[in-house]
């Protein structure tokens, strides 16, 4: 105690133990983990096709990940799932399962927090909020939660007197007269992506998904007409919406089986089969579509400035076989929904289109070339 | 202020302490190693016990939660015979060959496999399906022209995708023909990705697609029925 | 001219860096304090400054907590244990310009630091939240300083050296070892994962346990003796209780990462080793008590001993606390909950500060040869004792309703959860104005002994140097 280099070494020794243990040796037990698959192989390694978790952030909810961790948001939320064991986590409806340390692997700032006055948001990309909904919590989340305590940030959105589709309708508790209108910063954009990334949707071999005996308790959404206030439809067009997507889905007879293709998402496969969110033919001329609707459509086609030249057979089951009425809510579907927003199809338009079109042969599919040429 | 006799060697504590002297008596003190009390011999009996009973109740707490001081608990391997590792395999490679053939081939010969009459030919109960594995794994390859009988319906391949223009790996191709092989009420061989490659190789030098009527000839046998 | 006794020499080679060190961390205390105001003040309205993004709840707490560890914290302990160290090794304290510049580079880093913060560049890694690029400048001069205070202990008079001595010096070197090991791990040489989890939580709470703490239990072994003028009771422990703490403290911070996505083992040891940690509590805490309760009469009587008592049994009551927390059937309910506030709150305010408060109201009028007036300290206890208690127990009492609520999953968060701890949001708010006014009259009165006539000080120091 009395020599100052043996003290020092002496109490670096000390230290210099847990340094061992929580530096050293947890880097080299788990300091190199990567994405694996969802099951091994029998031999213990990763199937050559399987598609491996955790998957990156993409671009802008990288960008979003430094948002939260800049707005400091880290200091009331957490992002991990506890064991079973440890806590009430996945009963709270948290997570569908522990969070393990592989799930982190690619988070350039993993903040995982240490302090819940806000809920875990480890799984909040699961929970199914649109992004207005976040963008309306962000914006002033007592709109919401009328006892949160969250911080409004109305430093991230430009108020807007007047309104276009794409803006957020902020609804006010008392009075519908005051209701506003904001738009997102790009930098809420980032926060909103971020938010949506944050999911741990699949298994690993080291952890499966707790069976929950009850469904978990949704949030408590005091005031439920808020949230769908920026979207809300007419009920007609609602249910056209609804039944469309049905059709939409479905791979069985009476159904059109259009997600193989153009997929769940409406984004295509890229090089193969067209988008049709956001797509030029998707929201410009009805009879267009109603015509690709009946007949299918073959051959070169550019969507969106983008080439495309595939088969696509006259949709149904069997092909070709969609009724009237099917047409116009999977076409008013498709119009609606994936951000699209473009007038319905009803029922009556697709007759008459049927009509004109008498005497045409049954699966004689049209070309881009045909539908884009101005009838003679 | 009570008076403490019994607490001997102290200076006279009315007054602070100098620090010379908090050093020197400590230092002393440290020196004696141990004050002359009555609990003296009880005290570090006490402690030693005491200190036992948290050694022994903590490795306990050690031994219970550490997982063995594994990373994760160990992945479960579950002892499979050969059958049921073939089963699995089969499995896994059925339900891979089931997405991709959603992704990119259900658009002509539909889900349910039944093609669209006169359009596109389909896939279930097809001779050409349950012919050689050559042949499906050639059409994918390198795509098919011509005109082609399936199940005795005549279909021009005028419309015909050239597959072979869509980057596809053997794996995947073994994995989608084994898939339709033996789906829909099918039930032909395994394809498997080293007989892909080796198609693969053979017809490297082809530039065209493979006419129907040239490919049917070659696998005459297999059509057999 | 009168030959001045060593002590006296003492304090007046250690007057201008004490005068300066003591001065900045009474800024940085108040500073502190009026971001713990706006924090909790947040957490009762939230539309509270609101609109300006610099002050969000994150951004506020994280400056508040940095500012009082770094800035109040590390002032404080530069002040104290120069001094401490000077007195107890009988040397004079050299090298004052220096110390100087480097205490001046370490307040314009945290400045800088707390701006970056402020502005958003802020890394999320507990207590190392400032930017990357103000951490060597804090690195550099804290290793100067530390430098020289290792120069006065090798001018020790005497050679042995006792147990103030082995706490402050630990905390001294201990600081620049972890930090680096942190500072690597997280920014330089980025670990991936929940390794850097593991990393910032072992230097957020390492810090609390190897740099405040002990510096605080050395002040303590120090005060309790001179003042008492007695020997600490049962002396031959405190060895014993100084390798505990080196030995344990460093393991037992991990168990906060319970249940967490990280290797079993990692949270296990550190309950372990927190259950352990006992000892070395029962140790310091026979040692103080068993000295003090032998004079309770004087321990009253003295301010100084007053303070450095209520901050002994505050960590002794507390640290008990703490292991009973880490244990993880009770971790399962109090883990994430303010209880964490607690934790902090009464190591920063309940245990080191008091202590400090002790330390600083026996060596200023030594140093200064200037008394505080008995009210203004009399009223600095009585209001510090109120506010710490009203801010740890609603804390406490906070936090395990917090905890309980939360373990109930049929109860919605906001709406319920969150709802019921708000009024001890409230109790905190008001504990916390409380403790600025608290502060503020020991900041002022600081300022007044250390600068009566503001101009005059530097003029008059120089000619103490000359004479």
């Amino acid at each position: 105690m009395n020599n100052l280099a043996k003290f020092t070494i002496g109490i670096f020794f000390t230290l210099g133990m847990a340094w061992l243990a929580f530096v050293v040796g947890a880097r080299s037990q788990f300091g190199d983990l990567v994405p694996t698959s969802e099951v091994l192989d029998d031999d213990g390694s990763v199937p050559e096709d399987a598609e491996l978790f955790p998957i990156a952030f993409s671009g802008i909810a990288k960008q979003g990940a430094e948002e939260y961790a800049a707005l400091g948001c880290v200091t009331c939320h957490t992002q991990q799932v506890r064991r079973v064991e440890a806590g009430f986590d996945v009963e709270r409806g948290w997570g569908k399962r522990p969070s393990a340390p592989r799930d982190y692997v690619l988070q350039k700032h993993v903040l995982l927090g240490n302090s819940r006055i806000g809920p875990d948001l480890a799984n909040v990309g699961l929970r199914e909020y649109s992004d207005e909904w976040l963008h309306q919590h962000l914006f002033e989340p007592q709109s919401i939660f009328p006892s949160s305590l969250c911080p409004p940030s109305p430093f991230l959105y430009q108020q807007i007197d007047e309104p276009v589709n794409t803006d957020i309708e902020i609804a006010s508790n008392n009075d519908p007269q005051d209701n506003r209108h904001v738009r997102p910063t790009v930098r809420a954009n980032r926060l909103v992506a971020y938010l949506q990334a944050l999911k741990q949707d699949y298994e690993l071999p080291e952890v499966s998904f707790v069976e929950t005996e009850d469904e978990p308790v949704e949030e408590d959404v005091v005031s439920t007409d808020v949230s769908v206030a920026s979207s809300s439809a007419p009920q007609w067009l609602q249910e056209q919406i609804d039944t469309g997507k049905e059709i939409y889905m479905k791979a069985a007879p009476g159904g059109g089986m259009c997600f193989t293709c153009h997929q769940q998402n409406g984004e295509g496969l890229a090089g193969q089969f067209p988008p049709l969110a956001g797509s030029d033919w998707v929201l410009g001329n009805k009879e267009r579509l109603i015509k690709i609707s009946m007949y299918g459509l073959m051959g070169e086609i550019e969507v969106n400035g983008v080439k495309y030249n595939n088969v696509m057979a006259p949709p149904g089951i069997p092909p070709g076989s969609l009724t009237d009425d099917q047409i116009a809510n999977v076409l008013t579907y498709i119009r609606n929904d994936w951000g699209n927003s473009a007038s319905a199809v009803s029922a009556e338009e697709v007759a008459t289109v049927r009509a004109s079109l008498k005497g045409r042969a049954p699966m004689q599919m049209f070309t881009a070339a045909e539908l884009t040429t101005p009838v003679q | 202020m009570n008076d403490d006799s019994t607490h001997s060697g102290n200076l006279p504590n009315d007054k602070e302490f100098s620090d010379e002297e908090i050093v020197k008596s400590h230092v002393e003190l440290s020196k004696t190693k141990h004050e002359p009390t009555a609990n003296f011999l009880l005290a570090p009996l006490v402690f030693v016990f005491v200190f036992g009973c948290l050694i022994f109740v903590c490795s306990i707490q050690l031994s219970h939660s550490t997982n063995s001081f594994q990373l994760h608990p160990p992945v479960e391997i579950v002892e499979l015979t050969a059958e049921e590792k073939e089963t699995l395999r089969l499995d896994r490679k059925i339900s891979s060959g089931e997405k991709i053939f959603a992704a990119r081939c259900a658009s002509c010969h539909q889900a349910n496999g039944l093609g669209i009459e006169g359009q596109f030919p389909p896939l279930a109960g097809s001779e050409w399906v349950s012919a050689d594995p050559a042949v499906i794994a050639n059409v994918i390859l390198k795509g098919l022209k011509g005109e082609i009988m399936v199940k005795g319906q005549k279909y021009g391949t005028s419309a015909a995708v050239n597959m072979a223009a869509v980057p596809i790996t053997d794996r995947e191709i073994a994995n989608v023909s084994t898939y339709v092989r033996q789906a829909w009420g099918n039930s032909s061989s395994e394809v498997f990705e080293d007989e892909v490659s080796r198609l693969r190789d053979e017809s490297s030098d082809m530039q065209d697609q493979w006419v129907g009527s040239e490919l049917r000839k070659m696998f005459s046998d297999s059509f057999g029925q | 001219m009168a030959v001045d006794s060593p002590d006296k020499v003492i304090d007046r080679s250690a007057k201008l860096a004490f005068s300066f060190f003591l001065s900045s961390a009474g800024l940085w205390l108040l500073m502190a304090a009026l971001l713990a105001y706006l924090a909790a003040a947040k957490l009762t309205d939230p539309f509270f400054l609101s609109s300006f993004e610099f002050l969000t709840y994150g951004k506020v707490k994280v400056a508040q907590a940095n500012a009082f560890v770094y800035g109040w914290g590390g002032n404080a302990i530069f002040a104290v244990s120069l001094w401490i160290l000077a007195r107890l090794s009988q040397a004079e304290v050299r090298g004052s310009v220096f110390l100087i510049f480097a205490g001046v580079i370490w307040n314009l880093a945290i400045t800088f630091g707390l701006l970056g913060i402020m502005d958003g560049h802020m890394s999320g890694h507990e207590m190392l939240e400032m930017p990357t690029e103000v951490w060597p400048a804090m690195l550099i001069s804290y290793l100067i300083i530390t430098f020289l205070a290792l120069v006065i202990h090798r001018s020790r008079q005497v050679r042995e050296t006792i147990a103030p001595q082995w706490f402050i010096l630990a905390a001294l070197l201990w600081f620049p070892a972890l930090f680096l090991i942190a500072w690597n791990g997280l920014e330089i040489n980025p670990a991936r994962g929940t390794l850097q989890t593991v990393l910032s939580m072992w230097y957020g709470q390492s810090l609390v346990w190897l740099w405040l703490t002990p510096v605080a239990l050395g002040a303590a072994y120090y005060l309790i003796p001179a003042i008492l003028g007695r020997t600490i009771d049962k002396y031959y422990l405190a060895i014993f209780g100084f390798w505990c703490i080196a030995a344990l403290a460093p393991w037992s911070v991990v168990h906060h990462l319970e249940g967490g996505p990280v290797p079993m083992w990692i949270p296990a040891v550190g309950t372990v080793m927190s259950i352990a940690m006992v000892f070395p509590i029962a140790v310091a805490s026979t040692n103080f008590h068993a000295t003090a309760f032998m004079d309770i009469g004087k321990v009253w009587d003295s301010l100084p001993l007053r303070f450095v008592i209520f901050g002994t049994l505050s960590y002794t009551v507390s640290s008990y606390i703490g292991v009973v927390f880490s244990l993880p059937a009770v971790a399962k309910i109090t883990q994430f909950t303010i209880i964490n506030e607690f934790h902090f709150n009464q190591r920063v305010y309940g245990f080191f500060s008091m202590i400090i408060f002790g330390a600083v109201y026996f060596a200023l009028p030594r140093i200064t040869g200037r008394e505080i007036p008995k009210a203004a300290k009399s009223f600095h206890f009585w209001t510090s004792t109120l506010g710490v208690l009203m801010l740890l127990l609603a804390y406490l009492i906070g936090g395990l309703t917090h905890g309980v609520l939360a373990g109930q999953p049929s109860l919605p968060w906001a709406s319920s959860v969150i709802q019921s701890i708000q009024p001890y949001f409230l109790i905190t708010k008001f504990a916390f104005i409380i403790l600025a006014f608290s502060q503020f009259v020991f900041v002022v009165n600081v300022w007044r002994v250390i600068f009566p006539n503001p101009f005059a000080f530097f003029a008059e120091d120089k000619k103490e140097a000359s004479v």
